[in-house]
């Protein structure tokens, strides 16, 4: 096996798509406001095709450096022409394999792999782009190499059957279009680049235009004021569909064909419509387990299962592509019997919950008690005594804090530790305590005048997007026995990864 | 294993200070530094305080800002020192400890078989007054790194062999 390998011979195309993405904005901005001025400026009109020649001779280049070879405990990959690099990784460090295929690859039979391991910034090695076939043997390879006990030499033993856990028809992906709010962010944020790239308040000016012509539409018709909460109600209720309508959409190429399957105690998931992503990850690699239902979701009776993994992968550099979502969307039976199977000890969900205690509530409340009068200041500059209505936030406020009190809780079990609470967003999360990496007893000024103190338990790959995983005001000789044993616990058991 | 997990100097007689056993102080020598890295309050007091009297014209700025930078001065100092005197860690056979904090307080556990990588800090100031830095990494996020300013020189030292030990037995990753 210990020949050197290439990519696939297109991979140098598939390079220059890439950098022709990065690149695309400077491009067209030349293209579009740089030849404007002077048509007959010739480094103007010329530039373009040599920046786009450059990046051709660039990406061939890399094709006839870059050089993969198998060995019989990890991958060495040759790289580079004037600055040369050569890498190392051991099958046993690769947390996740990816395969990426996009519609422009699914054409060349080609794929993009890309594997990756705890901690750091990027991915260990980006592949792009290998042969199907070859991909898949790869992948197949680190699967059974990468395993605790090495198996026997020989040949790669074939791909193992594996076992569906989870597939979504086309009713419950757009089910999870309906309930989430991709729409609403992708407009928001399309409005918000739109306002930053286009030039010269481009759409500063459009968005006063149209709504001048709009006004002076409705004034030529002499409405009457309620026939215009009418008309504001219906434009309303238009973007609320058309936003949602969008959700489905992207719901649909984002999660069409998704399919949850473990094969050899490993996790694979597949999904895309265009773009066809198959990641997987070893079971024993993830770090800790998230639940959520949004409001939507609970009126549909459904809920999502995310996991938090340990591979590297940066909030703004994120696109999507990393395995962190195992249930889309799936009924709560079907969540926690994913759950107790995946984590056969676990005996989730808990039996019992430990509530809240009822004297607690009131200190959910003290962010909302301490902001709102401050708010109503603030909005007493510009809008004088009308800032009082913003006091009516108050109750609402305590009435939150209130609930989400309610539905707060802990159980630590033996095995698993699991927090939960929210009112409209509910979410469970939980975690092994062999994945617990460090533990955190403390006490505010508060705390110690009612003698409380609240418990952080800190694990890896949590991206800070989820609820912490924190049992929060117990009373102290609870948090303190809580601590005690997991302390205990933790030393007696070595990290698995 | 089988090691004593550290070796607690028998000249230490302020071990059993706050009445827990285990728990080690740290060198009140070390309380200078504190009290000069807390002066740095002081500065963005100042700003602050000569930012709203320019704004509000209520008092000259050249009155508020020193004053301000003063009381953010020794206040900072003051925190800080004590902050500092009531810092105490622990190593045992469970892990390592660092409790800290006077108002709000913090105790923060590592297992040692959590530790991923271990950094000994020795600026010019700690170096002088024979002091240490240890930095104890985990792979979690949240509470990634925990810090100890101003160990003995040699405790720091013992400590990080004591934990990196572990390192060696332990293929965490």
């Amino acid at each position: 096996m210990a020949v050197e390998q290439r990519l696939h011979p297109w991979s140098w195309l598939f390079v220059l798509v890439q950098q022709l993405k990065q690149f695309i904005l400077p491009l067209i901005a030349l293209v579009v406001f740089g030849g404007r001025g002077d048509p007959d400026n010739l480094w103007a009109n010329l530039g373009p095709v040599i920046a786009v020649g450059v990046l051709v001779v660039l990406s061939v280049v890399q094709y006839f450096t870059y050089r993969y070879r198998i060995g019989r405990d990890g991958l060495t990959i040759r790289s580079g022409w004037l600055h040369r690099s050569l890498r190392e990784i051991p099958f046993a460090r690769i947390h996740n394999v990816g395969i990426h295929q996009s519609l422009l690859h699914r054409l060349f039979q080609v794929a993009e792999v890309r594997l990756e391991s705890a901690g750091g910034q990027k991915p260990e090695a980006e592949m792009r782009v290998l042969s199907l076939s070859a991909a898949n043997a790869l992948e197949n390879l680190i699967r059974h190499r990468g395993q605790a006990a090495p198996a026997a030499s020989g040949d790669i033993p074939a791909m193992p059957a594996s076992n569906t856990l989870l597939a979504l028809p086309l009713a419950e992906v757009i089910r999870l279009g309906l309930a989430s709010n991709r729409g609403m962010v992708v407009v928001a944020a399309a409005f918000g680049l739109a306002w930053q790239v286009l030039p010269d308040k481009m759409m500063a000016r459009l968005v006063q235009r149209y709504s001048r012509e709009a006004f002076g539409y409705a004034s030529h018709l002499e409405w009457s004021w309620q026939s215009g909460v009418l008309a504001a109600l219906a434009i309303l209720a238009l973007v609320l569909v058309l936003t949602r309508l969008l959700s489905v959409l992207l719901a649909l190429v984002q999660f069409h064909g998704f399919r949850l399957s473990e094969a050899d105690r490993r996790l694979t998931v597949e999904r895309g419509l265009l773009t066809r992503l198959r990641n997987s990850v070893s079971r024993r690699r993830i770090q800790a387990w998230t639940l959520r239902e949004g409001v939507v979701q609970r009126w549909l009776k459904r809920r999502s299962l995310h996991i938090d993994t340990a591979v590297a992968s940066r909030v703004d550099h994120d696109d999507g592509r990393a395995l962190k979502v195992l249930a889309p969307i799936a009924t709560p039976e079907a969540c926690d019997a994913l759950v107790r199977h995946l984590l056969p000890h676990s005996a989730w969900p808990p039996s019992q919950w430990q509530p809240m205690p009822a004297q607690a509530a009131w200190r959910l409340w003290l962010p909302g008690l301490i902001l709102v009068p401050l708010l109503a200041i603030a909005l007493w500059f510009p809008f004088g005594a009308w800032a009082g209505l913003a006091l009516l936030l108050w109750p609402l406020t305590g009435w939150a804090a209130w609930q989400n009190a309610r539905h707060s809780g802990y159980a630590a079990g033996e095995e698993l530790i699991a927090v939960r609470g929210g009112w409209w967003w509910r979410w469970w999360r939980f975690a092994e305590i062999d994945k617990l990496q460090a533990l955190r007893l403390s006490r505010t000024p508060v705390d110690r005048w009612l003698g409380t103190a609240t418990l952080w338990l800190d694990t890896a790959g949590d991206r800070g997007l989820s609820p912490p995983l924190r049992l929060r005001f117990l009373h102290e000789a609870d948090a303190q026995a809580i601590y005690l044993r997991l302390a205990d616990a933790l030393a007696r058991r070595r990290l698995r990864w | 294993m089988s090691e004593l997990p550290v070796e607690t100097p028998d000249t230490a007689p302020t071990t059993t200070q706050d009445g827990t056993h285990g728990w080690q102080p740290v060198p009140s020598r070390g309380a200078w530094l504190a009290a000069l890295g807390g002066v740095m309050l002081g500065i963005p007091l100042a700003v602050g305080a000569a930012f709203i009297s320019q704004a509000s014209g209520w008092m000259s700025p050249w009155l508020t800002a020193p004053a301000a930078l003063l009381i953010g001065a020794v206040l900072g100092a003051w925190v800080s020192v004590r902050r500092h005197l009531r810092t105490r860690w622990k190593l045992d056979d469970s892990g390592f400890a660092v409790r800290r904090g006077n108002w709000w307080q913090s105790e923060t556990h590592v297992p040692i078989s959590r530790v991923q990588h271990l950094d000994l800090k020795r600026g010019p100031l700690e170096r002088g007054l024979g002091l240490a830095t240890l930095v104890v990494h985990t792979a979690g996020t949240r509470q990634a790194t925990v810090n100890v300013q101003a160990l003995d020189a040699a405790d720091a030292e013992r400590l990080r062999d004591r934990l990196a030990r572990q390192l060696d037995v332990d293929d965490a990753l």
